[in-house]
């Protein structure tokens, strides 16, 4: 067993994280369920990687992820913190136990759960009484929520990632910060939330979660990290990171740090701009400097990038930008949890197993050393049919890092690729071997060619689960098959239309990043540290004196020096 | 204003706005905390938006859980919840002095008086009243064996304004007896050597102080045992784990025989290490039947769980990293971070070692140590909000009786406040000139607030104790507030006492703060986020 613990630090991230977990929970209602296709019922996939067992004081045993998310007190909605798994039969009306003097209480407003958490409320104690045996006739009676009634909500509604989370968290999972007094506006730079981590017992609590889970692990792979770097959240993720990195010294960590389209907005302020420019490249330069492999994902606008040709998306809804970067995590993660096989793996669902610790030697431990890599992908990944797609396989992935480069030419790239659920010549699912000849005759027929590439496949496409955004265009079919004709009048497909679709994921170690270290390393030497900055002061508010803004400085300009060699000489001049 | 003509943006709340606003603030939380203080205030149950629920009559817990907006508010927040870090209580204490320097200066200065008169008039009421508590406490003698009974006079106040009595009473013992535990002469008093460990389960008068430590979690293998007598204990920070060293990790191998090397070569120096651990067992346990645990920092794969199961050793993987300190100071021995040179001198000293399992959470429990420095304090409760508050109280129980021991010195309860009133008002006042007087004055009533609110919450009229307790004051009798009665009482027969660092900290925090507001004359909010809210 190579277990994973995953850790999720920022409103965003959690809103990535809660999409990521309602795919695992639908992978796994799909393999239990009667009705559902082969593929998902032999997926090939150990979900024990990601889940965790256990069981609650009454003995009722929970299958739980085994995650550790942070996020600002309030932020779950009307979820409870302690989920309602190991909850006890509702204690008598609540009891003071521990004063005999006066009590006031005060009660929040409750928080009206919506149509989607009712249903899965209505469902739970429906399932509730027919085990039991008992009023199973009752359940019936319920005024059944319609799914298109519940589609339309979420597309609406969402506020808090928890509105369309389906998935039951351990106790332990889940951490509110409480105490930080400042609006969430505010809380936008890496200095705020440093203060807010180290001053009072969060650090020492949230260390002690992530302890629990990985106490349980025989031999932790690694730990994925998702972590919404704009704004305090990267000051607590940096904190944290630092601990994990002192505490577990052999265990690797994959970072994706995420971004929310909104949240790259210009602002016509001009000292918030600065404090903006600042907080990114101090936060991306503090986070690489405790993981293995640094995964930037956050476009400035999804609507407008290529991906629009399939997907219809909304920047300002947070639900459905981070329905994207879950998926393309979700890709990522399939070949951590494949069984590695023997040489019959060709005849097998999945093909292409690798750990973590695998996956990080091969992009970032070799002779170039960058840990800074670019994830690309498609969604939906075309079909293997003819010579055409071979060639779009590589033109239509798509890449989700910001400030990247295109078209250049790298001698040294390295890629880890994963396709799933991809079809042959009609509704054929390929093989994977067809899969992987496609892959090399699209990449022989490429200009630009990889130092080196593995692949990953597996059979299993993205399940698309109730709760997600109705984003597909109506160029996709049912399974995620591409039309030439638009399949109806409504712009807009969502979970009710489409069922599943292939997809590619790709993480490439290349030149092509420079320009996002590059830009990060000129603002943080314009801003920073040139002589007379504008916002050295700020950085000495945020807690990095002189020195060790230059070591930031350094740490960002050795990222670039691995890469480009020859930008050694051109920065000397400074 | 010529911020205005700088930046059109800009709101700007002239002097008197400005200063009202800090006001406002002030009592406003001041009228939020209040009716918590003391062994007769409320308790407040928070019932938050999904029906999580929360307990506390601790100020500092209370100012965390509230979504505090006004800027004026928050600095007071900040001052207060420093208090709690530095000294472990007063909160509640200073959220209302503040309050009630804001309110006294308000009075004034809508008289027409000056804010920097007044503030000086603070500050010379701040010295003479730090003065007067160097005269006012009562020192205690701590040598090799501190007084108990003040000690558990010192948490039993505390703690009484926490919890209900028995249970005070109960924990008062716990926690005097928790220090003196690991209390070392000559040392600083190290609190994070008393572990404070919680289980979910039965009733809150189960906790208890365990001497020797209690885990969170488990040995992972099904053959070890659950329960050990006389038990050799190995602290250790070494990976048991197989793991690809990280320098040639290779990823490619020419062919599989070599994989196979590389495997089997990994594996053996896990395997070899796990044999140091069990010769050292072999030579201690060879003739009695002693038993062997290993506490480790880091990871035990289950091959290696396996041959140290067959070698009946318990080993317990991903201690707490404090967890080592404190393993070593209650069973002695040393923690080791490699096991080249194992010696028996390394191991400590358990008499009895078990497992306690509550559904998926488990237990061990290390007991029967020898001359602990190292404690326990096992708190029960039958929900979180229960524990959440218990542990709270445990903590600033804990803490008092620490500064207690550090201060050499306690003030008696409820009587300081009006003895200072009225050395300020009869003797100081008169050395002062000028209008300054009145800022002394204002700072004198302020100090009454405590016992005036005290009163309040105890339901008694506060103008009556008040007149009556100066009034036995300046018969020269030091009195204290009977809370059932209303009557004046001799606190020193009583036995309650406050921490003397916790009474000089808020007075001399309050004051800074409230001079600091009262200052202000321009509340100017530039640069405001013109982002839309998400």
């Amino acid at each position: 067993m190579k277990e994973i613990v995953t850790i999720q630090v920022g409103s965003y991230a959690n809103f990535v994280g809660s999409h990521f977990w309602n795919f695992q929970d639908e992978l796994l209602g799909l393999a239990d369920s009667p009705e559902s296709d082969q593929i998902f019922k032999s997926h090939g996939l150990n979900m024990d990687v990601l889940y965790r067992t256990g069981e609650t004081p009454q003995g009722i045993l929970t299958y739980t992820p085994r995650l550790v998310s942070v996020d600002f007190q309030g932020s779950l909605g009307s979820v409870s913190s302690r989920g309602t798994l190991y909850n006890e039969i509702p204690e008598t009306p609540v009891d003071t136990l521990t004063w005999t003097g006066p009590v006031t209480t005060h009660t929040s407003q409750p928080l009206k759960k919506n149509l989607f958490l009712q249903s899965l409320y209505l469902e739970e104690n429906a399932n509730l009484g027919s085990s039991r045996g008992c009023e199973s006739e009752n359940s019936d009676s319920h005024t059944e929520v319609q799914d298109e009634d519940i589609v339309q909500s979420l597309e609406n509604e969402v506020q808090y990632w928890t509105d369309y989370s389906k998935v039951h968290y351990h106790p332990q999972s889940l951490y509110e910060l409480s105490g930080l007094w400042s609006e969430i506006n505010d809380f936008n730079n890496y200095g705020i939330g440093r203060e807010a981590f180290s001053g009072g017992q969060h650090a020492e609590e949230i260390n002690e979660r992530l302890r629990f889970f990985v106490e349980e692990c025989d031999l932790p792979q690694g730990i994925q990290f998702v972590v919404d770097d704009s704004g305090g959240f990267s000051g607590i993720a940096g904190e944290f990171l630092e601990n994990i990195a002192d505490e577990y010294t052999n265990i690797p960590v994959l970072l994706y740090s995420v971004h929310s389209p909104d949240s790259g907005m210009d602002s016509r302020n001009r000292k918030l701009a600065i404090s903006r420019k600042l907080h990114d490249a101090v936060s991306f330069s503090k986070l690489s400097a405790f993981c293995k492999l640094i995964v930037p994902v956050g476009l400035p606008s999804l609507n407008t990038s290529r991906m629009s040709k399939y997907l219809c998306l909304e920047d300002r809804k947070p639900y459905h930008t981070s329905a994207v970067y879950a998926s393309a995590i979700h890709s990522i993660s399939l070949p951590f949890r494949m069984q590695p096989l023997g040489p019959s793996a060709q005849l097998s669902n999945t093909s292409g197993a690798v750990k973590i610790k695998d996956l990080v030697q091969m992009l970032a431990g070799q002779a170039r050393q960058n840990m800074v890599t670019i994830l690309d992908i498609a969604m939906p990944a075309p079909a293997f049919t003819g010579t055409q797609a071979q060639q779009s396989l590589l033109e239509i992935l798509q890449p989700l890092t910001p400030e990247i480069a295109e078209g250049v030419e790298d001698m040294q790239a390295l890629e880890s690729m994963t396709v799933h659920g991809a079809f042959a010549s009609g509704m054929q699912k390929s093989h994977s071997f067809e899969v992987k000849d496609a892959v090399q005759a699209a990449y022989l027929n490429a200009v630009e060619r990889p130092k080196f590439s593995h692949l990953s496949i597996a059979q299993c496409p993205l399940p698309i689960p109730l709760p997600f955004p109705s984003i597909f265009g109506n160029l996709i079919g049912r399974n995620g098959e591409l039309l030439d004709t638009p399949i109806s009048e409504s712009t807009s497909r969502g979970s009710l239309e489409v069922h599943s679709v292939p997809m590619a994921a790709r993480l490439r170690s290349s030149n092509a990043v420079l320009p996002f270290l590059e830009n990060r390393l000129a603002n943080l030497r314009k801003f920073g540290l040139a002589r007379g900055a504008l916002g050295t002061e700020l950085l000495r508010n945020w807690g990095f004196g002189k020195e060790d803004a230059e070591e930031l400085g350094e740490a960002l300009s050795n990222m670039v020096t691995t890469l480009n060699p020859a930008s050694l000489e051109s920065s000397d001049s400074d | 204003m010529s911020l205005k003509v700088l930046n059109p943006n800009a709101e700007v709340l002239n002097k008197s706005h400005a200063l009202h606003m800090n006001i406002n603030a002030a009592k406003g939380l001041q009228d939020v905390l209040k009716s918590n203080l003391g062994p007769k205030g409320t308790i407040k149950m928070l019932v938050g938006g999904a029906g999580d629920i929360k307990l506390t009559k601790d100020g500092n817990t209370l100012l965390k859980e509230m979504q505090i907006q006004s800027p004026t508010a928050i600095m007071i927040a900040r001052t207060a919840v420093a208090q709690d870090d530095t000294s472990g209580d007063g909160t509640t204490s200073t959220v209302i002095f503040i309050g009630e320097l804001m309110k006294q200066a308000e009075r004034c200065i809508d008289e027409g008086m000056h804010p920097r008169v007044l503030v000086d008039g603070f500050e010379i009421a701040k010295r003479a009243t730090l003065q007067y508590l160097e005269k006012f406490k009562t020192p205690v003698v701590m040598g090799d064996e501190p007084d108990k009974e003040i000690l558990k006079m010192v948490a039993r106040t505390t703690l009484r304004t926490k919890l209900y009595e028995a249970l005070a009473d109960q924990l008062t013992d716990i926690v005097v007896n928790a220090v003196l535990c690991i209390r070392k002469p000559e040392e600083p008093i190290d609190l994070f050597m008393v572990e404070i460990m919680h289980m979910r389960h039965k009733f809150d008068v189960d906790t208890r102080l365990v001497e020797g430590l209690v885990l969170d979690h488990g040995s992972r293998h099904p053959d070890m045992k659950r329960r050990a007598e006389n038990c050799h204990i190995l602290t250790c920070n070494v990976s048991l784990e197989y793991e690809k060293s990280e320098i040639n990790a290779g990823f490619f191998y020419s062919n599989a025989e070599q994989r196979e090397a590389m495997v089997a070569a990994e594996r053996r120096s896990v395997d070899e290490r796990v044999q140091k651990i069990i010769d050292l067992k072999n030579k201690v346990c060879a003739d009695n039947d002693n038993n062997f645990v290993i506490i480790n920092q880091k990871g035990i794969d289950p091959p290696s769980l396996d041959i140290l199961a067959r070698a009946g050793i318990i080993a317990l993987r991903r201690a707490k990293r404090r967890n080592m300190e404190r393993l070593v100071l209650a069973c002695g021995g040393e923690a080791v971070n490699s096991v080249d040179d194992l010696t028996p001198d390394c191991l400590g000293w358990a008499g009895l070692v078990y497992e306690h399992v509550l559904g998926e959470e488990k237990y061990t429990f290390v007991e029967n140590v020898k001359n602990p420095h190292s404690c326990t304090i096992l708190i029960k409760g039958p929900n979180d909000h229960t524990i959440a508050q218990i542990k709270d109280a445990v903590r600033d129980g804990l803490r008092g009786v620490k500064n207690t021991i550090e201060d050499e010195a306690v003030v008696l309860v409820r009587a300081f406040e009006v003895a200072a009133r009225q050395h300020l008002v009869n003797e100081v006042k008169k050395t002062v000139k000028g209008r300054a007087q009145l800022g002394v004055e204002a700072f004198a009533d302020a100090l009454l607030v405590v016992p005036k609110i005290l009163a309040e919450n105890s339901g008694l009229d506060t103008q009556d104790v008040i007149i009556e307790l100066t009034g036995e004051h300046d018969k020269g009798n030091v009195v204290g507030l009977n809370l059932h009665t209303g009557e004046p009482i001799d606190p020193q027969m009583e036995g309650i006492f406050d921490n003397y660092s916790v009474k000089r900290q808020i007075i001399n925090s309050g004051p800074v703060i409230a001079s600091q507001l009262l200052l202000v004359d321009e509340v100017i909010r530039a640069g405001r986020n013109m982002r839309k809210p998400t």
